[in-house]
């Protein structure tokens, strides 16, 4: 690996760098589709980045170059050092080290045991019996789903929620360094969702993943990413952390997306003239700010 | 890279808004249109007849405006096996006319290729194209709803027999319908399950067992995607109150204009012309002719 991280030290390659990415589906003919005019974005190793975006502005498209489903047709996308462009590119690699999980990912399991569905994909990598074993373990209690209780259950017999589980279980297992989700909360009862998001940032955080992630639920995205880029009409327009993006309200509305409820409603109250901040965007410190501006005690909020 | 859009084959034969005035036509014209010149393709059996009908259906594509590259597309894939059986009857065919008419190009062995294989091997091509072109014409320019009303109504006298024509003319409905659902979900699972390191077909081309295998990722989950999808549809039509063919009408009344008496008309005189000329021999005239001709030649070379 010519390009990691270097240990401790400010200056980073990063893992993932898009270069003015071009594509365009079904090219020559009258179903001919534009989807990406334009893409620029870098990760560091151990982010967490966002992507969001209007439907239909290309960020499926997007993610998909990621582990090489679809190859670049202009512009570069280079993974961890490699080019994707390159015609001895080793795909297979690639794959086990960029795990994907697409949007009702419950809809790709296929084997009749939970445990032989996650298994799936560190055999196909050809790893030794033991091996598997091992990591079909660890990624069922990454996600929440005991091994001795689940492993020899019926897939199908599965509530959804626990379906996605182990789906999601089964790309953990190939133990990737890049992990991309395509909204995956979408369907989701809301605290299943936090759940969810909770378990994506503990994977950054004791696994050191570096985490892309599709999504068009802004609160979510707003406390979870460290860097959001937003991508309109197959271009990338806008980058930044969640209070930068989100402080920019009128284009984010313009561009067909929402701000947190938090940040309007902070918005709304400086209207009126509150000297509140209105770049917050969690519950919680618009309380405090809250309290601060207008001198209540917490206790007060609380009644 | 493999390549996984499964919906690049599929919009072949896609319906094209174009307007045109092929387009604007009674479906139930275009059926009875389309069906006499497949049956003129399939009866036409002498060279000079498929000429005529090539031509004619070229006129047909130019007035429905739709691109003819994008018409023939769907024989790409059947070029190889075309390649194949034109080389077999140019080496081995010997012609059923008596060797009065034809004369050899060139021998060698058992090995004989003569100006009637050379008739036979273009008569074939032209009728594959001109098959190519009538079925793609029809789906075209008719959107699928138009062809399963025309067809209800075409074959609706038959339902006094007991014929299922409406029940037959949903199921093709349905199938048309959703080809292309299906085929987005079998790009969708290839694509979730190549990111688990899965390979189609790529491994040894003889090895059925192993290719059946790694077919099961695949067919599990399209199987009950396509049964979900059953379901979900049987209930909508239900909820609708959908009670089957008996007493339904409908919400477009066609009604045969001028212009699909006049269109259906000169397609009927065309066949007719073509059954009736005496087409076969002006064939016979013309390998007679040619074959003369070479026969000149070759003398004229020999001296
Ligand atoms: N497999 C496909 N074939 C053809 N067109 C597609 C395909 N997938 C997406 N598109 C088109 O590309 C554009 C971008 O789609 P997508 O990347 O799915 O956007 P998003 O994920 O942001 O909603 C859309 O206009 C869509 O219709
Ligand atoms: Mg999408």
């Amino acid at each position: 690996m010519p390009l990691t991280a270097v240990g401790g030290g400010e200056l980073m390659t990063p893992v993932l760098r898009v270069e003015d990415l071009h594509h365009t589906y079904l090219p020559g003919t009258p179903f001919e589709a534009v989807s990406l005019q334009g893409v620029n974005m870098e990760v560091q190793e151990g982010e967490i980045v966002a992507i969001i975006g209007p439907t239909g502005s290309g960020k499926s498209t997007l993610i998909q170059h990621f582990n090489g489903l679809i190859s670049p047709q202009r512009g570069s996308v280079t993974v961890l050092g490699q080019d994707l462009r390159d015609h001895d590119l080793d795909i297979k690699r690639l794959r086990r080290q960029v795990g994907m999980i697409f949007q009702t990912p419950e809809q790709q399991l296929f084997e009749q045991y939970v445990g032989d569905d996650i298994a799936f994909g560190p055999r196909n990598f050809g790893l030794d019996a033991a091996e598997v074993r091992q990591r079909v373990k660890r990624a069922m209690e990454m996600v929440g789903l005991g091994f001795e209780d689940f492993k020899d259950r019926l897939t199908f017999s599965l509530s959804g929620g626990e379906m996605r589980k182990v789906a999601i279980a089964g790309v953990l297992a190939l133990e990737p360094r890049i992990l991309v989700f395509d909204e995956p909360t979408s369907g989701l009862d809301p605290a299943t969702a936090s759940e969810f998001l909770a378990k994506i940032r503990e994977l950054r955080d004791l696994e050191k993943v570096t985490i892309i992630i599709v999504s068009h639920n802004m609160e979510s995205v707003a406390q979870l990413a460290d860097r959001i880029y937003v991508i309109v009409q197959g271009q990338s327009v806008l980058e930044g952390t969640p209070q930068q993006i989100f402080s920019q309200s009128d284009q984010i509305r313009d561009y067909g997306l929402d701000t947190p409820q938090v940040t309007q409603v902070m918005q709304g109250l400086r209207s009126c003239g509150r000297p509140v901040r209105a770049d917050l965007l969690s519950v919680r410190e618009a309380e405090e700010e809250i309290c601060r501006c207008f001198d209540l005690t917490e206790r007060q909020v609380d009644h | 890279m493999t390549d996984y859009s499964a919906f690049g084959n599929l919009t072949i034969g896609q319906y094209l808004p174009y307007g045109s005035l092929v387009h604007h036509l009674d479906p139930r014209a275009k059926i009875v249109m389309f069906s006499l010149l497949v049956a003129g393709v399939t009866f036409a059996s002498s060279f000079s007849a498929s000429v005529l009908l090539l031509a004619a259906l070229m006129g047909i594509v130019r007035l429905s405006r739709t691109p003819l590259r994008y018409a023939l597309q769907g024989l790409r894939p059947a070029l190889p096996w075309i390649a194949i059986f034109a080389t077999l009857q140019l080496l081995f065919y010997q012609g059923q006319y008596g060797s009065d008419v034809c004369s050899t190009i060139w021998s060698w062995g058992f090995i004989n290729i003569t100006t009637c294989s050379i008739r036979q091997i273009g008569l074939m091509v032209l009728r594959l194209l001109e098959f190519m072109i009538v079925i793609s014409l029809l789906t075209l320019t008719t959107t699928t709803a138009e062809l399963t009303h025309g067809m209800d109504l075409l074959l609706s006298p038959l339902r006094r027999l007991r014929f299922p024509a409406h029940e037959l003319s949903l199921i093709f409905a349905i199938a048309l319908r959703f080809a292309p659902t299906l085929a987005g979900e079998l790009e969708r699972i290839m694509k979730a399950q190549a990111s688990r390191g899965a390979d189609f077909g790529e491994q040894g081309r003889l090895r059925f067992i192993q290719r059946t295998r790694n077919m099961l990722p695949l067919m599990v989950p399209l199987f009950l995607s396509a049964l979900r999808r059953a379901e979900d549809l049987t209930l909508a039509m239900e909820a609708r109150g959908y009670t089957g063919g008996k007493g339904r009408t409908s919400y477009v009344t066609l009604s045969a204009q001028p212009a699909d008496y006049l269109a259906l008309g000169t397609v009927c005189v065309f066949c007719a012309i073509l059954f009736f000329l005496p087409l076969e021999t002006l064939d016979t005239l013309i390998v007679a002719t040619v074959s003369h001709n070479m026969q000149e030649v070759y003398s004229l070379i020999a001296h």
